[in-house]
């Protein structure tokens, strides 16, 4: 299989990641690539910015124009624990049963941070494969954290690949676990003491993981060649607001922890397009006093958001003076869906694209 | 009190203009932040000194959280310390979040009789941290961490001590999933919301100039063309305002029914630029919100 390209479009909150990141898709669609879009925000935002219902599912959307496809995919976070455990009990039908009876599993179902990206980058991969698609754009969760999870399928594979999980099964399997079993060496005595009589729970939720061990690990290798390959291109996103600029501060400093420089930033409202029939209208007789309001207003709004628009661009050119900015024009419009398509001509992929 | 709401909402800006409002009104307050301490030096710069900024570091939580846990420093620096247990405690859930709990319980237990306000991380994450010590407690049924659990409900979480106060934006569908996490946050955390902060409403256009950018787009030439641009522009935003105003009265409606007369919904404007502590602070004064 050909390696596709992957895409990531991070940042914090708020800044129009996931419009920029469907323009991008959509984008790399017209120009003749089979991409696939993927949200792992929880908000529903990418189906409300392509004007279709998505999910589990990777689903073909419609393109207007350009000799490629696109697909969409955005997993249920509520169904993200639920897809992750099926993905790596897919041999093991017997223990995944005792794994939704353990009632430690029954807790974890509601809400496990991280679990939701992870489920999505397996979802992501049968996606890929399946579609034959050569070109992934990835827009992560609205947090300046949003990129901790990748090292997350590492951790478990490491946990359950060492001799923790034969320590903890063999808590498991004891017939008690009180306490002052002679047995019992000082921090098995800890934790038992600590947890009470759940810790069989755990133990037994850690043995059932060991025994898709194997899994953890392709599920680490997915992720690693998906996130962490030299060609990954992380896009850090943001908007002309002090928020936005740290968060990107972050998560370039926190890319770099991982060894990934982002190839470009992009700026979502960087600049108000011109209104050429502004000045048509002022130099107009015809004018009533409501409309003259109006148009001092829009004159003062383009010039402050512009204003503040250069303080963040200009910040970045000063601190990242190496690194590309893609601004994007401040637009406005009913249906974000038109707005998804008509930034995706501000994307030159060509460009955007090169080595 | 909690803040809490989805990424981008102004969350930050709001818990710190609140616990500005607090300051000046009661003398003293505590502004909590989790993380690097980057939200206060964005938005509250110039902090009075009866207002406290707390900053709490998740990644050193669990090792400062476990010493009650574990009987002693020395015993939990022995279990956290041990093979099994490293890797367990770096992978397993809630393990963080109960002890970030247990720091912020610490912050409150440490200022008696004040208002304590904790930015909260976004949504989805919150609500599983409010819930994290019911659940240790139903969980474990005895033992150190069911104690630990109890004692973070009855000193943090409890209904009369907590108030939680839901930070949102004037969007439909952000309105929709708001309403859904006040939801989530009576039934399964036992707190009620009590209230709604709708971030950056719009303002309204002046009155007429839709009407008349219509009419004068009838004459000819350059002048109607332009008119038409504008007509074409303000529907736009009269189109967006009109969806919000109605996300916003059905958020008022179904919201208000619950809290029995009062709304409990405050409305802050748009500013195109980024307000400050103060200037949200003063915005929640008027409001009546402070």
């Amino acid at each position: 299989m050909k390696h596709p390209v992957v895409i990531v479009c991070a940042g914090g909150g708020g800044v129009g990641k996931t419009t920029a990141s469907a323009a991008f898709a959509l984008a790399l669609a017209k120009s003749g690539y089979t991409a696939l879009i993927v949200s792992i925000d929880p908000a529903r935002r990418l189906a409300d910015a392509m004007g279709v219902e998505l999910g589990t599912q990777a689903r073909e959307l419609s393109l207007d124009s350009g000799s490629g496809r696109l697909f969409g995919l955005m997993p249920d976070p509520e169904d993200a624990l639920r897809n992750f455990v099926e993905f790596l009990f897919a041999e093991e039908p017997e223990a995944l049963e005792r794994l939704f009876e353990n009632r430690l599993y029954r807790v974890l179902e509601a809400a496990v941070p991280g679990i939701h990206e992870v489920a999505t980058i397996s979802l992501t991969w049968r996606a890929i494969i399946e579609h034959e698609v050569d070109a992934v754009v990835i827009d992560t969760a609205p947090s300046r954290n949003a990129v901790d999870f990748i090292t997350y399928p590492k951790r478990l594979a490491k946990l359950l690949g060492g001799r923790a999980v034969g320590w903890m099964a063999a808590i498991g399997k004891r017939r008690s676990v009180a306490p002052q079993e002679d047995k019992m060496g000082r921090v098995e005595q800890l934790l038992v003491r600590a947890l009470g009589p759940v810790a069989r729970d755990v133990a037994g939720l850690f043995s059932e993981m060991a025994r898709v061990r194997q899994r953890f690990i392709l599920l680490n290798e997915h992720t690693s060649d998906l996130l962490l390959r030299p060609e990954t291109r992380y896009y850090p996103v943001a908007s002309p607001t002090a928020a936005a600029r740290d968060d990107v501060d972050y998560l370039i400093n926190k890319l770099g922890k991982l060894g990934m420089t982002p190839r470009a930033l992009i700026l979502n409202s960087a600049f108000v397009p011109e209104r050429d029939w502004i000045q048509v209208l002022e130099d107009s007789e015809q004018t009533t006093p409501a409309i003259d309001d109006v148009l001092s207003a829009l004159n003062d709004e383009r010039a402050t958001r512009n204003r503040a628009a250069s303080r963040i661009t200009d910040s970045f050119s000063r601190r990242y003076p190496s690194l590309p900015q893609l601004r994007l024009p401040f637009l406005e419009s009913v249906e974000p869906r038109s707005i998804v398509h008509a930034l995706s001509k501000s994307f030159d992929i060509a460009a955007l694209l090169e080595p | 009190m909690f803040v809490t709401g989805k990424g981008g909402v102004g969350k930050t800006t709001v818990a710190a203009g609140l616990a500005l409002a607090a300051a000046e009104a009661e003398g003293e307050a505590v502004y909590v932040e989790f993380g690097d301490g980057a939200g206060a030096r964005r938005v509250l710069r110039d902090r009075p000194s009866g207002l406290e900024h707390v900053v709490l570091d998740p990644s050193r939580a669990v090792a400062k959280a476990a010493a009650p846990v574990f009987g002693s420093a020395t015993l939990a620096k022995l279990a956290l310390d041990n093979f099994a247990m490293r890797p367990l405690i770096r992978a397993a859930p809630a393990v963080r979040e109960l002890g970030v709990l247990e720091l912020a319980r610490q912050v409150v237990a440490e200022h008696p009789g004040k208002r304590v306000v904790f930015d909260m991380p976004a949504t989805g994450h919150s609500v599983a941290w409010l819930k994290v010590a019911r659940q240790g407690r139903e969980l474990t049924g005895r033992g150190p961490v069911h104690d630990l659990c109890a004692k973070l409900e009855a000193e943090l979480i409890s209904p009369g001590r907590a108030s939680i106060v839901v930070v949102t934006l004037p969007e439909r569908l952000v309105l929709w999933e708001t309403l859904a996490l006040c939801e989530t946050v009576e039934k399964e955390v036992g707190l009620s919301v009590d209230r709604l902060v709708v971030n950056r409403v719009p303002h309204a256009p002046p009155e007429n100039a839709l009407a008349d950018a219509v009419a004068m787009s009838e004459s000819n030439g350059a002048v109607g063309e332009a008119a038409e641009k504008l007509a074409e522009l303000l529907s736009v935003r009269d189109a967006v305002r009109k969806q919000v105003m109605e996300a916003l009265d059905e958020t008022v409606h179904r919201y208000g029914e619950e809290k029995g007369g009062d709304s409990g919904l405050t409305l802050l404007p748009f500013s195109s630029t980024d307000p400050t502590a103060r200037t949200v602070a003063e915005w929640l004064r008027s409001a009546g919100a402070a």
